[in-house]
């Protein structure tokens, strides 16, 4: 499934930890759809001159995380700021292809650090939580005896059995 | 095509749903669990048992009595002759 | 290296006693058994001698027996094959939010095609409660299918119970034991069921043989259509090798069932404990006491299921995961969500299952290996930092 680079980057990863007083942060996904990734980058001259991760994740996202810290490590931020996710699965001989979302989550969390850098830098303040979006709330109706959500065409509660709208 | 009613039956082999050629061979092998002067009824939903097994009863000399046609299949009666 | 192999729900190795009685059907007695002369009769009289073995391991009668390509495919036979032949009698099928795809999948083919069906929420054991199940039966509903045990959370379900509801209100029910048989005594007369479906790499039998019981006289559409074979309930030449496979293992599974049961459940407790006590934050899915002997099913808090499963296999120890990367699907497990594991917890999974060839220096073994792993995992995990820290 994996490549031997994979593996490698997963069994023995570089960069994993935290940096204390971290000049910028980028958190990525989250725990319930499988993966997070938080990166911490220490800059100097316009330079990475550390890079961190915390990853959350399965083999891939662990491996990609590790393959990204190496990448940006003492690149200028507009190089790091140019690594694609391509480069980065490339760089690890390849991922299967439903684990590329991962190295694009970690292109993504580490731009993010960089985005908070330059933030911060800036003096601008960090950008508001995004809404969570009420997906297909219209598609759907809620059974008045169990509280089951069912598609708005259901006439029967796919749950209890109950009739919808009784 | 004879028709028959209320036919009485020692035994029911269900075909129903199940193809040709099932129709010539499952009931020649429950009639020799019956005894001699016994009917099987046969249930299948399959056109063309209400000729074949006619055909078939008078080549290997057993009785056809009748059809009934139920709601969702065909009744077929056959005593056991030998 | 040490290899620890704890995944037996997935694959087991085939006992040599029944290769052994599988070899002469590929070369010696190759006959095709539909023929008429003797080489394919005699052929078709061993097919007859194993379905009756499979029968007699499950309480059943040898013309109960249809032999299928898997569980997955008996499933599907019971399943669309009991709700089209008896269409007439109504279109609402009961299941559980917790089956196999196998049976999910062909409930959903037949919602696409005028068919109502209802998905039974379960408790935080994964148990369907009677109750509700009596609740849910409409005078249209025709079939009720229940797994008997859930290969993910190892939970047992009241299928007495079940089956008697379904039996007062005239409701043809249906168990998915793919989990059960060969694992627990199986008794289609005690379990009161009307169609059940087994798998023979589940009992010992090699891959690609499995087996529907079906109650006489129970009306099936056939979803293979074509000759004789199986009475013309599953056409296609009969995998001579794998039926007598599935004979040779279901005698055996009869044989060792008492002793197995003993010894796994015995590994199983200890290895369960072992983990509560070693490794915090965990969660041990399922019922604690209405399980599968061998089954130990976890969610660990802050870490992810296929990295901890690559990291134990790195050290030599094969078990199993229902979380989401793992599942190339990257859905995470509706079993786990249909029980209520919180959020932090979900994507945490380990299933080991057990088999008699398990010891308890291999339980040990895992249980000095496992929480090494998750420490490894939690310290690089930003969840299990941001917990700790709170």
């Amino acid at each position: 499934m994996y490549s031997e680079k994979v593996m490698e980057h997963f069994s023995d990863p570089k960069n994993a930890g935290t940096i204390e007083n971290a000049d910028g942060v980028g958190e990525v996904g989250n725990p319930v759809c499988g993966d997070m990734m938080t990166f911490y980058i220490k800059v100097n001259d316009d330079r990475l001159t550390d890079v961190k991760f915390k990853t959350f994740g399965c083999v891939a996202a662990i491996a990609v995380s590790s393959m990204v810290s190496e990448m940006a490590k003492n690149k200028t931020l507009s190089e790091a700021k140019s690594i694609t996710k391509k480069a980065v699965a490339e760089a690890l001989d390849g991922l299967p292809k439903e684990k590329m979302h991962c190295s694009n989550l970690g292109a993504k969390a580490l731009a993010e650090a960089i985005d908070d850098y330059e933030r911060k830098r800036s003096g601008e303040p960090p950008p508001a939580p995004k809404p969570s979006k009420k997906k297909g709330a219209k598609r759907h109706v809620t059974c008045s005896h169990c509280q089951e959500r069912n598609p708005i065409t259901a006439k029967f509660c796919m749950s209890c059995g109950e009739k919808i709208g009784d | 095509m004879k028709f028959v009613e209320n036919q009485k039956a020692d035994d029911t082999l269900d075909l129903v749903c199940r193809m040709c050629p099932l129709h010539l061979l499952e009931p020649g092998d429950r009639l020799n669990c019956l005894k001699k002067g016994q009917v099987l009824e046969v249930l299948t939903d399959y056109d063309g048992a209400l000729e074949d097994i006619p055909n078939w009863c008078e080549k290997c000399g057993q009785d056809f009595i009748g059809i009934e046609e139920d709601d969702d299949c065909y009744k077929l009666y056959i005593r056991k002759a030998k | 290296m040490k290899t620890v192999y704890m995944d037996h729900a997935a694959a087991t190795p085939v006992p040599k006693q029944v290769i052994d009685a599988m070899l002469p059907y590929f070369d010696e007695h190759f006959g095709n058994p539909s023929t008429v002369y003797d080489m394919g009769s005699k052929v078709k009289h061993v097919i007859d001698e194993q379905r009756a073995k499979v029968a007699e391991l499950i309480g059943a009668k040898a013309e109960e027996i249809v032999f299928t390509s898997s569980g997955a495919e008996a499933n599907n036979l019971a399943v669309k094959g009991a709700a089209l032949a008896n269409r007439k009698k109504g279109n609402h099928i009961i299941i559980s939010a917790i089956e196999h795809h196998s049976v999910l999948n062909s409930a959903r083919f037949l919602e696409r095609n005028d068919f109502e069906v209802t998905f039974l929420q379960v408790d935080e054991h994964g148990l369907v409660d009677p109750e509700r199940l009596a609740h849910a039966i409409r005078p249209e509903t025709i079939l009720v299918s229940i797994m008997h045990a859930n290969n993910e959370i190892g939970t047992i379900e009241p299928i007495p119970e079940l089956s008697a509801i379904c039996r007062e209100r005239e409701v043809i029910f249906h168990t998915d034991a793919v989990a059960t048989v060969g694992n627990l005594p199986v008794d289609v007369n005690k379990l009161n069921v009307d169609l059940l479906s087994l798998s023979g790499p589940s009992l010992g039998a090699p891959k690609g043989i499995g087996a529907l019981y079906f109650k006489r006289n129970l009306r099936l559409m056939p979803l293979i259509h074509g000759g004789i074979q199986e009475s013309g309930r599953r056409a296609g030449t009969e995998n001579v090798p794998a039926i007598v496979g599935l004979g040779t293992a279901a005698e055996l599974a009869a044989e060792q069932l008492t002793h197995k049961v003993e010894k796994v459940q015995g590994l199983r407790n200890r290895l369960v404990q072992g983990v509560q006590d070693r490794i915090e934050q965990v969660i041990h899915t399922g019922h604690p006491v209405k399980r599968l002997p061998g089954h130990a099913s976890f969610c660990i808090e802050a870490i992810e299921g296929e990295s901890l499963i690559f990291m134990l296999s790195q050290k030599g120890i094969y078990a199993n995961t229902g979380s989401a990367c793992a599942s190339k699907a990257l859905k995470t497990s509706p079993v786990l969500v249909a029980i209520g594991i919180p959020p932090g917890f979900v994507q945490g999974s380990v299933v080991f299952t057990l088999s008699e060839s398990n010891t308890v220096e291999e339980v040990d073994y895992v249980l000095e290996q496992l929480p090494l792993v998750v420490d490894r995992l939690r310290s690089l995990s930003p969840v299990w930092e941001t917990r700790t820290a709170a």
